[in-house]
């Protein structure tokens, strides 16, 4: 393996977007064979370099050079003619055909009439390249388990005589099982001289797998790591190392020890044991885990948007398990769901209806609604919510992300509730909106009002609650309170909880 | 990636589209409305008269009914009830059943009111079952195609396929044949039931759950308003109102048959095919979340002008079938246009 001689060197890469700088100085670079760790939080431009390297995105500014030539991709295409390839997070397979006729879907290398025998048969060497021996060719791919799909996914890759290979998070929703496979066959492939680069958020495997470590924060790579010279610790102050403290309101000085809801052995699909625990008045309880680990589980099981297979909720003193979000909106639980334009907004009809919609006898006497009770209402809903009231009367697809947020947030204010639930309070919402939303959770919480929100946000995660209870993989881990909340703590105890990193 | 989605101002003409999407449609509308009223005084004979109009509201108050029972569907993203002209059918025939027989019991023959909610009941038995079953996440066009089926044949096999009569003088002479202050009482119940709806949606809390569980019903079920209950209630208001149009029409004609509201009967064509129409051209979101039943009855009146006009003209009903299912066409195609316009937005 000669380091001296990168297959792919990436330097000075600078993207903008507008007025968004996603990368500011990126370099990147590969051996022959190696795997490569790319890891940063979010927004810190894995994304953004791993579409240059894929060209996907021709629009950057610096060098990109492959063995040694400097090359431009203006499509997708073209990379992958010259054997860059990459392996998404959503699958582009298709559901209803054979392993085979979807490794040869674009019909390259295939001949004019081929029988599914004679695809098999093509496929064969491919399938037992990444590990998929036990696999008949001819097996429709909705048959198979999400880590197998994947692996058929890289198997097409390959067939398509790719060098370097890019791989989007692969494991983000998979289980401990089928995370190993992935991880075998990344092995395999980098010991037949492909170069792979890994893309992940879960730190164990790229400790376990890489050779290297490319570390990106803020669109700036920090130097490549060797994975043998560092710890955990160490790489997650490399990815964070920056300064949040004004972001986030000052958390509370103690925790009341009042229990407002107490949550007892509730069981929902995605989490692996009855999960129990209370929530103090008017606190703000944070709920840490990755995609997969069973925290937003928990959280919409409360609100009875998830079935639970047993277990009860005790607030004000009733115990009761919402079956529907009906029902916990009548005991005064809100739910924000981590997906507003699904399930948290009504985006063609006015911002108005959308902040009453939970709570339409709120603004009608018998049902019926006439006047203006209803506009006062709204108008100061918005109002609370720094949502400009002249545009109450707009439909709501029409604001920003943030926006949007607000109002999906702060329709739930008008049921008065006594639990709020939010799961990624800020998903796709701009640093402003942002910090308007923690003041906005913060105040309500000071009004004694119990919040409980789950996050993959890390940042979020550390500053904002009092109070964090850590998931991994379904299993409740660990609770932290005020000062003990510590990043590296917590990161650690999510992805990693059981030091499978040094097996 | 950082999504820095900046609070910009939005477009002028976002603003503008927005501004104008309602009043687009309408505008449309209303000019065809001009042009084919214009285009009627200078070229057709007999149109310029009060009982030419009253005509063509009489035979818009018909499928108006039906389709403003059909509109609280439509708005409420259950798509369609295609099971319209046979709901109407079925519900006919039990109308004329007690109207003939009394159901079996001479003393009720003749007796309005228990065939009128004997109608009544069959209706809303088949809508609550229908909207259970759509409600349950069966596809509405399936179930009620289902639904269509077996209520058509029901009717048939109950009334042996045969025409059922009943005399006059009936107790239901008012409602067909009668009229109030110069009105013609079916064309009167329209207007009253355009009024209804109009302020059931505005107004009540039933109307905003109907528009807002058509907007986005993952959004409605986790803000408490499930489309379930919904289902049932939306199919059954518009089951009833085909009951009542083929009370109405049962009794006008004093007779009634399994195939009444079918092609082969009506002057105007295929009743579902007509009401559906009407929610179309009256330019309601095939979607849901987004029209009125006011939008609806204007386009029962347009379709009616339409129609009346091709029958002064001398058009018969093959041609006349045609022109509405072109309305049809051109309904979705301007909607689609301007709801893309306000849509692209988000």
């Amino acid at each position: 393996m000669s380091s001296n001689n990168p297959v792919l060197k990436i330097s000075n890469v600078s993207r903008t977007f507008g007025a968004i700088q996603a990368l500011k100085e990126a370099n990147f670079e590969i051996n022959e064979g190696e795997i490569m760790g790319l890891v940063g939080e979010n927004g810190a431009g894995k994304s953004t370099l791993v579409k240059i390297i894929s060209g996907f995105d021709p629009g950057f500014k610096g060098s990109y050079k492959l063995k040694g030539k400097e090359v431009k991709f203006d499509t997708p295409s073209k990379a992958e003619e010259s054997g860059i390839a990459i392996a998404q997070q959503e699958l582009s397979l298709i559901p209803n055909m054979s392993v085979a006729e979807n490794i040869f879907l674009t019909g390259a290398k295939v001949k004019k009439f081929a029988t599914l025998n004679t695809l098999s048969k093509m496929a064969r060497p491919y399938l037992d390249e990444v590990g998929l021996t036990d696999i008949d060719p001819a097996t429709r791919i909705n048959l198979l388990s999400v880590g197998e799909q994947h692996l058929v996914e890289v198997a097409r890759l390959i067939s398509r005589e790719a060098k370097i290979l890019i791989l989007d998070e692969p494991t983000a929703a998979l289980g401990e099982l089928e995370s190993r496979r992935i991880l075998e066959m990344v092995q395999r492939l980098a010991a037949n001289g492909k170069s792979i680069i890994y893309v992940s958020h879960r730190l164990d495997e790229i400790f376990k797998i890489t050779k290297r470590i490319t570390i990106l924060r803020d669109g700036v790579s920090q130097g490549v790591q060797e994975t043998k010279d560092i710890d955990v610790n160490k790489l997650v102050e490399i990815m964070l190392g920056r300064e949040l403290a004004n972001m986030f309101p000052s958390r509370a000085d103690h925790i009341s020890m009042d229990p407002k809801i107490e949550i007892n052995e509730l069981w929902p699909d995605g989490v692996l044991e009855p999960i129990s625990f209370s929530a103090y008045k008017g606190e703000i309880l944070g709920l840490s885990g990755q995609l997969g680990s069973g925290a937003g589980e928990v959280l919409a099981s409360i609100a009875g948007a998830l079935q639970s297979r047993s277990g009860s909720l005790t607030l004000n003193g009733e115990t009761f398990l919402p079956k529907s979000p009906n029902q916990a909106i009548k005991k005064k639980i809100a739910y924000c769901s981590s997906d507003r334009k699904k399930d948290g907004l009504f985006l063609g009809r006015p911002i108005f209806e959308n902040l009453t919609s939970p709570a339409l006898d709120a603004i009608s006497r018998f049902g019926f609604n006439f006047g203006d009770t209803e506009d006062t209402y709204a108008k100061n809903l918005a109002q609370e919510f720094l949502i400009d009231v002249k545009r109450v009367y707009d439909e709501s697809g029409l604001l920003s992300g943030g926006n949007q947020q607000k109002v999906a947030l702060g329709k739930w204010l008008s049921i008065k509730p006594d639990v709020l639930l939010v799961n990624e309070p800020t998903r796709g919402v701009d640093v402003g909106a942002k910090s308007e939303i923690y003041q906005r959770m913060r105040e309500l919480a000071a009004r004694g009002i119990t919040i409980i929100f789950a996050s993959t946000d890390i940042q979020e995660i550390t500053y904002l609650p009092d109070r964090v209870i850590t998931f991994y993989r379904g299993m409740m881990i660990d609770e932290h309170r005020l000062e003990q909340i510590k990043t590296p703590v917590i990161l650690k105890e999510i992805t990693d909880p059981f030091n499978e990193t040094n097996l | 990636m950082t999504a820095i989605t900046q609070d910009s101002q939005q477009p002028f003409s976002a603003k503008f589209l927005q501004f104008y999407k309602d009043r687009t449609l309408l505008a449309i509308l209303l000019s065809l409305f001009a042009v084919m009223f214009v285009y009627g005084i200078f070229f057709t004979d007999n149109y310029l008269t009060i009982t030419n109009f009253k005509a063509i509201i009489r035979d818009a108050a018909l499928y108006g009914i039906m389709a403003i029972g059909l509109t609280f569907v439509t708005l409420s993203g259950n798509f369609f009830l295609l099971s319209l002209k046979e709901t109407a059918s079925i519900c006919g025939v039990t109308f004329a059943m007690g109207m003939a027989t009394g159901f079996g019991s001479p003393d009720l023959a003749g007796n309005f009111l228990v065939s009128l909610l004997a109608a009544l009941a069959v209706a809303v038995v088949s809508g609550v079952i229908q909207g259970y079953f759509v409600g349950m996440g069966g596809n509405p066009i399936v179930v009620t195609l289902g639904g269509a089926g077996i209520l058509y044949g029901i009717g048939a096999w109950w009334s042996d396929n045969l025409v059922i009569n009943f005399k006059r003088p009936h107790d239901a002479e008012w409602l067909g044949t009668g009229s109030f202050l110069g009105l013609p009482s079916i064309t009167l119940a329209f207007i009253l039931m355009a009024v209804f709806a109009e302020l059931v949606l505005r107004h009540t809390n039933f109307g905003r759950k109907v528009y807002l569980v058509g907007a986005n019903k993952a959004a409605g079920k986790a803000t408490g308003h499930e489309n379930f209950s919904m289902a049932i209630i939306v199919f059954t208001i518009c089951s009833v109102c085909c009951a009542f149009v083929a009370v109405a029409f049962v009794s006008q004609m004093d007779s009634a048959q399994s195939n009444y509201f079918s092609a082969e009967f009506g002057s105007s064509g295929d009743m579902t095919i007509l009401v559906i129409a009407t929610v179309m051209v009256g330019g309601n979101s095939i979607m849901g979340g987004y029209g009125s039943t006011l939008r609806t009855s204007l386009g029962a009146i347009f379709i009616a002008m339409v129609d009346n006009m091709m029958v002064l003209q001398g058009f018969n009903s093959g041609p006349r079938i045609v022109g509405v299912g072109l309305m049809i066409v051109f309904s979705i195609i301007v909607f689609g246009l301007f709801a893309k316009g306000s849509r692209a937005q988000e």
